[in-house]
């Protein structure tokens, strides 16, 4: 017995869950509860803070984080290690455009120090810094399963593979 | 695979028998052959994640963690082999990359699991030259201080805060070389076990806060007691220096406190240097107190009592008082002709007929095996901590738990909480009581709702279950029909009826005292005079305005004391400085009726005496007989003998009191004696007293009651109760119900009131 | 014949005259004597006197609170107490050695993870009053700083040997 096989939920769970979040938001995270079994609604944790922070503009902030325990019905401190261990959520504004370069191996290997150079170059930023005009964060991200088209990177969705410093421009310039 | 299944495996060449799917590290450490571990603690779930009990077994390619492998006939293990060696000094190696050499700064230096591994797998050079990682310490509370530079990522201290505390107030957050422990956010670590991470930590990151640098471990000598402060009677470990109580541990003891110890039994040692320790003497001369010698104080004591006779005298005790001490307290009131001696303090309702040798009503290591429990006026988890963590753990396995209390407490797992006013709490019990087909008195006119046929309910199907009394239920005003009721759920649902004692040695007291006048008719009725026995008169009675002024009005109160107090020095006129519990040898008998015996282990402070000693010489000058005893030894031994034959018993006479005392119009006081308020000692630890739990007297409302009084959170107000005043500030606390204010006792700010319960007026002031 | 022959030895002082001649000899012989105190014999850096405790160059006290030479002095001349300071680090508040215990054995300077105490050359020192056999942390400190450049001397001196 332990609180790996058997949620942790809060003793005095939230009366008005409804306030919590737009009802909206609500239904996708029900959406995400549902696939769960019924005592586990902590497991749709990620996806809550996923929507969460879109919603947000691309960052989240404590108290929304706590606002995922009280609606998820879980220790708040449990948020805050899901939010903090996975590097798709921020937990500090970011620009418009969230660049994430892998630097792992396969990248590595292909070049991804001289994309990454390049671009820190080009923006003016470091690794972790946003633009001072709030457009572009440069972010280090580990792989992104795309070691086929390494180097890489990955802006919002999609994924831009095989770069060279003259592709990264391109693309760059194409958003603008 | 059935849990009794047996199966034979082969550890270095040993043939060990053992439970089939238990794992390795239990069954090695069962034969006593050692396995190194970071991680495993036997307490706590299993999380393999330090990779230092890595053994070879035959016929599996790579070593396997020992913690997180179950046995299987036949297996073949190995934990010496050069591949299991080679796995653990590379799992020590890299736990080193990042592990500061600070062990000269460490408090845990010398009695580090870390530390001494690394004897034995360490190597003397790292290889590594990269910089090692630094983790900003953060302040968890006045309890526990961080070093999480050294933590090593086992995350022992956030699974027992999970599983064993109930407060998931720790977690590890960030990833890989970033991971910290922490709680992320600025906040105290508020558990009232906290200060067991200290001990679960096998490095220097956790370490306890009042003991920081003071000492090392090599230095310290261990010897054993018993926790004063509640009615588990936990065993611990003393650490001595020096003549000094230096720290206190749990010792291990399944029956009794498995291996952890509140914070209250771990930190109220610091209270023994408090500044106002009694350290001679005292006698009040001229309105003014003078140190007096101990010939000089005796004799004044033993003229004082020889003058009177009979009922003049009354003697009044502290719960925590030991056997010993209150056998000669009782063979001196008996020498004096007296026999009103009294450690009920804290009770109001004495009708009714009291059980001889009232207890919990099962072993303590049962109650975590119970399936049903009703618990009626208590605050268990705050009020006797290790006793809440066994009926948390019975209702993680099922159990239904549910509370009666007049506000609604704060608990670590679900539980149904039935919440009323002093007054509707009796309505309540007897609303289970007529749903489990009870009658009489109260009953028959009680109204039965959903909840307390769901109660009544789980309470019959329960093949195990109790009825618990709890602290706040003794200083009920109507105790006497609680108990009644009480009697009658147990005896209508086959549970069993208990008691939640209050004092390290409620019990024990109850097997020798309460003969004669009980506590509120010898303060109703004043005394020509008093004897006191570890008492502070502002803050262990029930009603301490009448206490302090029947005190006043007595011609002598002579008073055995550890500490000096305000409210003493006003009431008292002789002042005998007694040993604290570490400076004395006695007997206190916890809640279950086990009768744990300990010895004096530092020598008491100044020319403070321990209390059976001060009661044996004052027999002497008295000329009484029965006080020859040379030893505590001896006097418990006449205990044992004139209680040889008592048996736990709870059983209450019949007849239920038939006048309710609990009012119903009016605000209602609710006096609780919070956590950190319940003796002396604990008053003045200071560690404790700056922790959350360790609440100010204040007027604790409810927003609709409030509202009502045109009052807001923070207004000061004049509290009247039975024509006593005092002056508190006001919280808004949504857990108290309509007609109720929470004004706790035993806390500086509210001793000037009456009982603890009773109609209460407030006025904004 | 023995008692012959010791007869004319004794006659004749024979032994006396050749312990005159060893001193006769010595008389003119290169002197060994040092004239203390305004002379003094040469001191090795190793030599365990009087002790002291050191400081780092920005003036920090070294001394940690570890208490390992208190662990270690065979005579149990060391008394220690620490808690934390204002800054939070861990420092001593009492650090004590009394010198009619102390048997200069050099383990406390052994032990020190530190060097903050250390055994300096100075072996003149006397005491007035029996108290004042106990050196204080104030004592200590203060030595160190009036021989600080010898005993950095001596430590590196030593440093390739340890």
């Amino acid at each position: 017995m332990g609180f790996k096989n058997q949620p942790m939920t809060n003793v005095k769970p939230v009366d008005d869950r409804e306030s919590l979040f737009s009802p909206e938001i609500r239904a996708e995270i029900d959406k995400w509860v549902a696939k769960y079994p019924g005592e586990w609604t902590q497991s749709a944790v990620m996806a809550a803070l996923r929507l969460v922070q879109d919603d947000n503009g691309g960052y989240l902030t404590q108290e929304l984080m706590d606002k995922v325990a009280a609606y998820l019905n879980m220790p708040p401190i449990a948020v805050y290690e899901v939010a903090s261990f996975y590097s798709m959520y921020e937990l500090k504004p970011v620009g418009k455009h969230k660049v994430c370069v892998c630097t792992n191996v396969s990248c590595m290997i292909n070049g991804s120090d001289r994309i990454v150079e390049h671009m820190e170059k080009r923006l003016g930023i470091k690794l972790g810094e946003t633009t001072g005009d709030g457009k572009y964060s440069l972010k280090e991200v580990e792989c992104l399963g795309a070691c086929g088209g390494a180097p890489m990177f990955q802006i919002g969705t999609k994924y831009y593979e095989n770069l060279t410093p003259e592709l990264v421009d391109s693309i760059l310039d194409g958003l603008e | 695979m059935s849990e009794e299944q047996t199966v034979t495996i082969e550890v270095d060449g040993r043939e060990l028998k053992a439970q089939a799917g238990a794992m390795l590290i239990d069954v090695t450490d069962a034969a006593g052959i050692n396995i190194p571990r970071f991680c495993y603690h036997k307490k706590l779930s299993v999380a393999a994640n330090c990779r230092m009990c890595l053994v070879e077994v035959a016929k599996v390619p790579k070593p396997l963690p020992a913690c997180a492998t179950p046995v299987a006939d036949g297996m073949k293990v190995y934990t010496r082999s050069p591949l299991a060696l080679a796995a653990q000094k590379g799992t020590m190696e890299f736990l080193l990359i990042n592990h500061p050499l600070d062990c000269p700064i460490c408090d845990q230096g010398g009695e580090c699991e870390l530390q001494d591994v690394a004897l034995g797998y360490g190597s003397d050079v790292s290889r590594y030259v990269e910089g090692k990682r630094v983790v900003k310490d953060k302040d968890i509370g006045p309890l526990v201080a961080t070093d999480l530079t050294r933590c090593i990522h086992c995350t022992r201290c956030v699974r027992f805060g999970a599983e064993i505390a109930g407060v998931r107030e720790l977690g590890a957050t960030g990833r890989g070389e970033h991971m910290t422990i922490g709680t992320y956010i600025e906040k105290s670590v508020d558990s009232e076990l906290s200060g067991n991470i200290i001990d679960v930590c096998p490095v220097g990151s956790l370490t306890s806060k009042p003991f920081r640098f003071q000492a090392r471990a090599w230095e310290l000598t261990q010897f054993d007691g018993i926790a004063p402060h509640d009615s588990v009677g936990s065993n611990i470990h003393l650490h001595v220096r020096r003549n000094e109580v230096m720290r206190v541990h749990p010792k291990e003891n399944e029956a009794v406190n498995e291996c952890w110890i509140s914070d209250r039994d771990r930190f109220s040692y610091v209270g023994l240097q408090s500044d106002e320790r009694l350290t001679a003497p005292m006698i009040k001369r001229k309105g003014g107190w003078t140190e007096v010698d101990w010939p000089e104080a005796l004799d004044e004591t033993a003229r004082v009592l020889k003058q009177l006779h009979g009922d003049q005298v009354g003697a009044l005790a502290s719960p925590a008082s030991t056997l010993e001490e209150l056998h000669l307290l009782q063979a001196l009131m008996a020498g004096l002709g007296s026999n009103h001696v009294e450690t009920r303090l804290r009770q109001n309702d004495f009708r009714g007929k009291a059980p001889s040798f009232p207890w919990l009503g099962r072993p303590i290591a049962e109650l975590e095996t119970v399936d049903a429990a009703l618990l009626i006026g208590s605050n268990v988890r705050k009020e006797q901590p290790l006793l809440g963590h066994r009926l948390r753990k019975a209702a993680l396995e099922g159990a239904q738990i549910s509370y009666i209390n007049p506000f609604e407490i704060d608990l670590n797992y679900a539980a149904d909480q039935m919440v009323d006013t002093p007054f509707g709490m009796l309505a309540d019990v007897a609303g289970v009581a007529k749903a489990l087909g009870a009658t009489g008195g109260l009953i028959d006119s009680a109204k039965v709702d959903e909840t307390h046929q769901a109660v009544a309910d789980q309470l019959k199907q329960a093949t195990k279950a109790s009825i618990l009394l709890g602290n706040i239920a003794a200083a009920h005003p109507d105790y006497a029909i609680l108990c009644g009721l009480a009697e009658k759920i147990a005896q209508a649902s086959g549970a069993t009826l208990g008691f939640l004692p209050q004092a390290a040695n409620s019990v024990g007291a109850q097997l020798l005292t309460g003969k004669g006048n009980n506590a509120a008719e010898m303060l109703a009725n004043p005394c020509k005079s008093y004897v006191l026995v570890g008492l502070e008169p502002a803050y262990d009675f029930w009603n301490p305005a009448q206490a302090s002024a029947a005190l006043k009005a007595a011609d002598s109160v002579i008073a055995l004391t550890s500490f000096r107090s305000p409210s003493l020095e006003q009431t008292a006129t002789v002042m005998l400085p007694m040993a604290a519990f570490t400076e004395t040898s006695g007997t206190f008998v916890n809640a279950e009726g086990i009768w744990q015996s300990f010895s004096g282990i530092v020598r008491p402070a100044g020319e403070a005496r321990p209390g059976w000693k001060i009661l044996r010489v004052l027999g002497n000058l008295l000329d009484l007989p029965g006080f020859e005893q040379e030893s505590s030894e001896e006097v418990l031994a006449e205990i044992r003998e004139n209680l040889a034959d008592k048996k736990p018993d709870n059983s209450l006479g019949d007849e239920l009191p038939a006048q309710q005392l609990s009012q119903t119009s009016g605000l209602q006081r609710i006096g609780d004696v919070p956590i950190y308020a319940v003796d002396p000692l604990v008053r003045r630890s200071m560690p404790l007293q700056q922790t959350h739990d360790a609440i100010a007297a204040a007027v604790y409302i409810n927003a609709n009651e409030a509202g009502k009084a045109g009052l807001s959170e923070g207004d000061r107000v004049s509290v009247k109760q039975d024509g006593h005043q005092a002056t508190l500030g006001i919280i808004i606390d949504s857990n108290i119900p309509d007609g109720a204010v929470r004004i706790p006792a035993g806390v500086a700010g509210s001793e000037t009131l009456a009982g603890q319960f009773g109609q209460v007026t407030l006025e904004k002031a | 014949m023995r008692a012959m022959r010791d007869y004319i030895k004794s006659l004749f002082l024979l032994e006396l005259m050749k312990g005159f001649g060893v001193t006769g000899r010595y008389l003119f012989k290169k002197k060994f004597t040092v004239q203390y105190p305004e002379e003094k014999a040469p001191v090795s850096p190793r030599f365990r006197g009087l002790h002291a405790q050191r400081r780092y160059p920005n003036g920090e006290e070294r001394c940690i609170a570890c208490k390992l030479c208190e662990a270690v002095c065979p005579a149990l001349a060391i008394t220690i107490e620490a808690e934390p300071r204002e800054d939070g680090s861990r420092r001593t508040t009492r650090y004590d050695i009394d010198l009619f215990k102390c048997i200069y054995c050099g383990y406390c300077q052994e032990s020190c993870p530190v060097d903050a105490i250390v055994e300096t050359r100075v072996y003149e020192y006397h005491f007035e009053n029996r108290e004042d056999s106990i050196m204080t942390k104030d004592n200590l400190l203060a030595i160190g700083d009036k021989y600080e450049a010898q005993i950095a001397a001596d430590i590196a001196a030593q440093a390739k040997y340890r």
